[in-house]
């Protein structure tokens, strides 16, 4: 009987001794720890276009894709995100249209500006419409990850395949990178 | 007018001519002044999951903790598992997506707690801790009935066989090194090797690569027959809440009072964990048993020494995994002339305009930490080896049928086995049982 | 009765659940191979890159007017993006279908199994000796942790270190600051401010007769960089709109001693720079430390060799956007070879380990124009300082680490003469600017101005007490160094590009023509000499071995007494 309370105690012992010792590496993560919630975007200033945000997320239909600051768009007849580069004539055919699902809308709005929507539904966030626009015109378009379909894996697979290392957690109240204007929006929480 | 046409026709020419340039934002066109009373369009960005949203899985997370541990230790009903069970997988599986879990979080741990950069969310610290302190409590009931990976192969486990002991045994040892291994990789932020390979989560978000779908369908399949193939061989989670189900103050037993010895339950774990009842007689000279035992447990320096030097050699090996090293490496062998092509990654390193000298400063500290990192990884299964032969050299008594407390994941399937009612041997029990089993051979 | 009714049902259920089992099988092994299918489909073509369609817009291209051929990548598009999305909807279906079939089939398979519950079985023969279990047991994990062990050791001592070891500073050698002044180891000799301390030179000769021409060689492949000097060898680089190369003469008997190839660099780009033909593809001059030296060329392509010609290391640093072409020659600073690459998108002093090519420090200039002048070392006594003249700013920086120590606002246009130094003055200059004098001691700032007879390319030279300016325009200009006063000018038929050079008492400067005009370096305009050189150069002679080396347009002179 002695024996049974004794190795009781020991165990009890090594219980607390063990509920102590999740409690303090809890405890120290808690310190340092962040009361709100992080959730992955991408840099657009890093970001190179490499294509592979399209293929790399874990969902079939990429949660990354492209957005529109409208606040910085040139609105130019020949918009090197929306035609192919070489194209022969500035038109909505297919064969001028540098995105591969046709999910750039051009409208004419006036002499000699055309406006550009992103059809998010066609979007495949493959960025060919970003190269074009950064390179040639006011990098008004741009890739940002969806918020509406992004998973928030706890490891997210194309933050791991991006080679320009643009992928950050961000907290969630500044769940955008945004470009322009629009930059205002995030600006007074940060 | 003239002028704009001009212009644009010699971007049309440029744009033709550039080669690979990167984008940056620039404003080479001006905003332009519209006459029409046009509107810009606003930019939609959808908010993310709310953040109370996250506080509910918490709450869901301690209730089903709760509710398991009630089923488990005082309901002692396998039915009630089960359907707890289905939620869970329903719930942090199939509508939670399987992110984040508790296994995974491990790893946001050590990240936070060896990186400045990365704030943990609280959310996340309570979905590492409260299995573990509930385990402390009530033994495993977090594999029994609420973690997603472990409901996903229990439903599948149709007709479970018992692997050979010393497999059994010798497999156990994989969660120690999955373990090791990945806490090494967030410490280094190299990155979350459980996540990444998590065989079920491709299940839960309807989509994952190729192989990982093919490495979870052959986990389901394999765990038809060998019940819970990642919890019991893979899940490094799994390792912590053994070690915390060994100190637990209650955990479930398979009889509700005295074991009668019946031999019922015997078959009725299909995770091999529960302890039968060993004969007291040694089968061998008892001198030898106390001089093995003695050799393994000064061997124990030894081989902790020796493997965490092991450990540490494969610093190089193991910090290729890193981003940075990697890049590095890529780096260092273009500017030799050694590597003619250019990556995605090294152009992108270029036009960052970083030093070189930053990016290999950077990289031989991530080796440096893999040095130690490595004595210490290799230090710790030196010690997880030794421990394991010292346990199967000691004897311990065993005499009556008992849950393991370390392996056991309460799963209550032992239940119904036991014919002993609260008060003593139920005999009504007893009869039904027999009843039904002539009723529909 | 109720008990038999019971049994019906669930016979029926049990014959009902086994019909399930099967019909769900055969429909979820369907759906699998359908969906590894359409995995391996996607694998091979993806739609959206479909081979077909750019052939179509490919042959577009050469006939931008066949509206056939429009219609048929318009509708070939469709298809591909059709087939994109469909595919899309194919996996999402199939995944659920598959999902509910096995869904269906686990519960059947769970109900079965259930009606078929069995006793236990206790059958001895099966049941594991436990001693024997913990013998194997043991047996095993001693041989998986030494299997484990020797695959750790293996891996580890098999593995190189790609980076190697942290470089050791203390192991590089360079020259020391006077050995540098013994050789002609820059663009206008040591340090960069055109002084020469060889000062027993030949002030007369011909190139077109012979007199007093050692010996004279032709130059593989042209290129505006002027001749450097360590020891008994002669460097230079040359190059064209194809290939690049690297040159090492003997002093003494200008014996080509080797030609080295600069070639196999990454990131170096297909593309050939657009040069003007007064910047041609090797305008920079080369540098060395007296172990290496180091070569850059008009696409961005840096390399280094060591004295013998073997390569250390090589890279590019992205094809510069410059409209005349790069044209700052190469430093040397202890271990580091600092390079000023201005380009139209980025200006910036980078400095390179000397011995590993690593990056030191990139120090960002974006403030200023792009310029075509070189760095030149100024030692204050106090401190060294890297002094880059640019449109608006002279900026001088710690060659140490980068940092910028002042700048002074006086220039403006496209900056191409560097900075002239004696005495703590800094002399600025630059055509559709001015001439400022400024004084380092305190707060550097403008002391005089001076606006007429500026030159485009030619950098001043100072002593003590005199400043002398060549022009474009052939004008000779003497100022007083320290209130600006002109002493004289002299004017020549022919132009200057390169820069006069103090040599003892007296000044050297070749015009466009290749005629060295030799004068004394005073108060009073006295000419020495005037040489010919038999054809045109743009580059600056190097002085030693009490000989004058200079690159011709073809040739490689040495002239010598």
């Amino acid at each position: 009987m002695a024996e049974k309370t004794r190795r009781e105690f020991l165990k009890s012992g090594a219980n607390t001794a063990a509920a102590l010792a999740v409690g303090g590496v809890a405890g120290l993560a808690i310190g340092i720890a962040d009361r709100g919630k992080l959730v992955w975007q991408l840099d657009p200033e890093l970001c190179i276009q490499c294509e592979k945000c399209a293929t790399n997320c874990v969902l079939p239909e990429s949660a990354v894709k492209c957005v529109h600051s409208y606040s910085m768009c040139g609105y130019c007849d020949l918009c090197s995100g929306y035609l192919e580069p070489g194209a022969k004539s500035r038109d909505t055919g297919a064969e001028n249209q540098l995105c591969p699902t046709g999910a750039i809308q051009r409208t004419f709005i006036e002499d000699p500006y055309f406006e550009y929507q992103i059809d998010k539904e066609l979007c495949i966030g493959c960025g060919k419409c970003v190269k074009g626009c950064g390179a040639f015109g006011n990098g008004s378009l741009y890739l940002q990850v969806q918020h509406d379909r992004c998973l928030n894996c706890n490891e997210c697979a194309i933050a791991r395949a991006c080679p320009a290392q643009a992928y950050k957690r961000v907290p969630a109240e500044t769940p955008y990178i945004l470009r322009g204007e629009e930059a205002g929006r995030y600006a007074a929480s940060i | 007018m003239l002028m704009s046409r001009f212009f644009i026709h010699n971007v049309f020419i440029l744009f033709i001519l550039a080669h690979v340039v990167f984008a940056d934002p620039v404003q080479r066109f001006p905003k332009p002044d519209f006459e029409s009373g046009y509107e810009r369009p606003i930019l939609q960005t959808p908010d993310p999951r709310a953040l109370t949203l996250e506080y509910l899985d918490v709450f869901v997370l301690v209730a089903a903790l709760s509710l398991a541990s009630y089923f488990a230790l005082r309901k002692r009903s396998r039915r009630h598992i089960f359907v707890l069970m289905v939620f869970s997988l329903i719930y942090f599986g199939f509508w939670r997506k399987g992110c984040i879990c508790s296994i995974g979080s491990v790893q946001n741990v050590v990240y936070a707690l060896f990186s400045h950069a990365y704030a943990i969310p609280l959310t996340v610290v309570a979905f590492f801790a409260v299995p573990l302190i509930f385990t402390l409590f009530f033994g495993r009931t977090f594999c029994a009935a609420v973690c997603p990976l472990g409901a996903a192969q229990d439903v599948v486990v149709l007709k479970p066989i018992a692997l050979p002991g010393w497999l059994n045994q010798m497999l156990g040892i994989i969660p120690y090194l999955y373990l090791a291994l990945s806490v090494l990789f967030a410490a280094t932020g190299a990155g979350f090797l459980i996540c990444r390979y998590d065989p079920f989560v491709g299940f839960f978000r309807f989509g994952a690569s190729f192989n990982l779908i093919l490495f979870g369908a052959f986990m389901l399949l394999l765990g038809t027959v060998v019940a819970r193939p990642y919890c019991r061989f893979l899940c490094p989670y799994g390792v912590l809440l053994n070690w915390m189900s060994r100190l637990s103050r209650k955990h479930l037993s398979i009889t509700p009072s005295d074991c009668i010895n019946c031999r019922l339950c015997e078959a009725s774990c299909p995770f091999d964990a529960i302890n039968k009842p060993v004969e007291a007689e040694l089968h061998e000279k008892r001198e030898k048993s106390i001089r093995r035992l003695s050799f393994y447990l000064v061997l124990t320096p030894v081989i902790i020494l020796a493997s965490g030097w092991g450990g540490s050699l494969l610093h190089i090996p193991l910090s290729r995994s890193h981003f940075s090293v990697r890049l590095a490496k890529e780096i260092k062998l273009q500017d030799e002339g050694k590597l003619r092509l250019a990556t995605d990654e090294t152009d992108a390193f270029r036009a960052s305009g970083k030093s070189t000298s930053e990016l290999y400063a950077e990289a031989r500290d991530i080796q440096r930490r893999f040095k130690v990192g490595g004595w210490i990884f290799g230090g710790f299964l030196g010690l997880v080896f030794s421990l394991k032969l010292i346990s199967l050299s000691v004897f311990r008594k065993q005499e009556i049928y008992e849950a393991d407390r370390g392996d056991c994941y309460s799963c209550g399937r032992c239940f119904s086995y036991c014919p002993v009612g609260k008060e003593g041997v139920d005999l009504e029990k007893l009869k039904e049982k027999a009843e039904d089993k002539a009723k529909f051979g | 009765m109720n008990d038999k009714k019971d049994m019906n049902t669930r016979e029926l259920f049990y014959v009902l659940a086994k019909r399930a089992v099967i019909i769900s099988a055969i429909f979820a092994s369907i759906m699998a191979i359908l969906l590894i299918a359409n995995f391996i489909q996607t694998q091979s073509v993806d739609p959206l890159n479909s081979k077909a369609l750019n052939q179509l817009l490919q042959s577009l291209q050469e006939n931008p007017q066949d509206e056939v051929l429009k219609e048929q990548i318009r509708a070939l598009d469709l298809l591909a993006r059709k087939a994109y999305f469909t595919h899309q909807w194919q996996i999402r279906t199939g995944g659920l279908l598959l999902f509910i079939s096995v869904l269906v089939l686990l519960i059947s398979l769970k109900y079965i199994s259930s009606l078929q519950a069995q006793l236990p079985n206790f059958d001895d023969s099966k049941k594991e000796n436990p001693w024997e279990t913990r013998l194997l047991a043991r047996r095993f994990i001693i041989y998986a942790g030494l299997g484990l062990f020797v695959l750790a050791f293996v891996l580890g001592v098999f593995s190189r270190n790609e980076l190697g070891e942290p470089r050791k500073k203390d192991k590089v050698t360079f020259a020391t600051s006077k050995e540098l002044k013994e050789n002609w180891p820059t663009f206008r000799g040591p340090e960069g401010i055109g002084h020469a301390y060889h000062t027993n030179v030949p002030t007369t000769w011909n190139g077109a007769t012979g007199e007093n021409i050692t010996w004279k060689v032709v130059v593989p492949k042209s290129g505006l960089n002027s001749p450097i000097i360590w020891k008994k060898k002669i460097y230079m680089a040359g190059a064209d709109e194809e290939s690049r190369e690297v040159y090492c003469y003997d002093a003494d008997s200008g014996d080509l001693l080797w030609t080295k190839e600069v070639n196999n660099i990454p990131g170096s780009p297909n593309e050939v720079p657009d040069v003007t033909e007064d910047t041609g593809y090797a305008a920079p001059t080369m540098a060395t430390d007296g172990e290496r030296v180091f070569a850059i060329y008009a696409n961005g392509d840096l390399i280094s060799f060591d004295l013998e010609g073997n390569r250390l290391w090589a890279k590019n640093l992205g094809l510069p956007d410059n409209h005349y072409g790069h044209s700052s020659s190469l430093f040397t600073f202890k271990e580091k070879l600092l390079v000023q690459y201005d380009t139209n998108e980025k200006k910036q002093l980078f400095a390179f380990h000397t011995v590993s090519g690593e990056q030191i420090y990139a120090t960002p200039r974006d403030d200023v124009q792009i310029s075509w002048a070189s760095p030149v070392l100024v030692n204050t006594g106090a401190r060294d300082e890297i002094i880059l003249n640019s449109n608006p700013f002279v900026i001088s920086y710690n060659p140490d680490n980068g940092q910028e120590l002042w700048r002074v606002k006086c220039m403006d246009a496209e900056v191409g003469p560097s900075v002239a130094y004696a005495d703590g003055w800094i002399y600025a200059v630059n055509e559709y600017a001015v001439l400022a004098g400024i004084k380092l001691e305190g707060t550097p700032q403008t002391v005089w101005e001076y606006e007429d007879d500026l030159s485009e390319a030619s950098s001043p030279v100072a002593t003590k007490d005199f400043l002398f300016l060549a022009s474009s325009y052939g004008t000779v200009t003497c100022f007083d160094a320290k209130s600006g006063e002109v002493y004289w000018m002299h004017e020549y038929d022919e132009g200057f590009y390169s820069s006069p050079i103090v040599v003892g008492d007296k000044v050297f400067v070749m015009d466009r023509d290749g005629v060295v005009h030799i004068f004394k370096a005073a108060k009073e305009f006295e000419a020495v000499a005037d040489n010919e050189l038999g054809e045109k150069s743009d580059t600056i002679p190097a002085f030693m071995h009490n000989r004058i080396y200079i690159r011709g347009e073809d040739h490689l002179f040495c002239i010598g007494k």
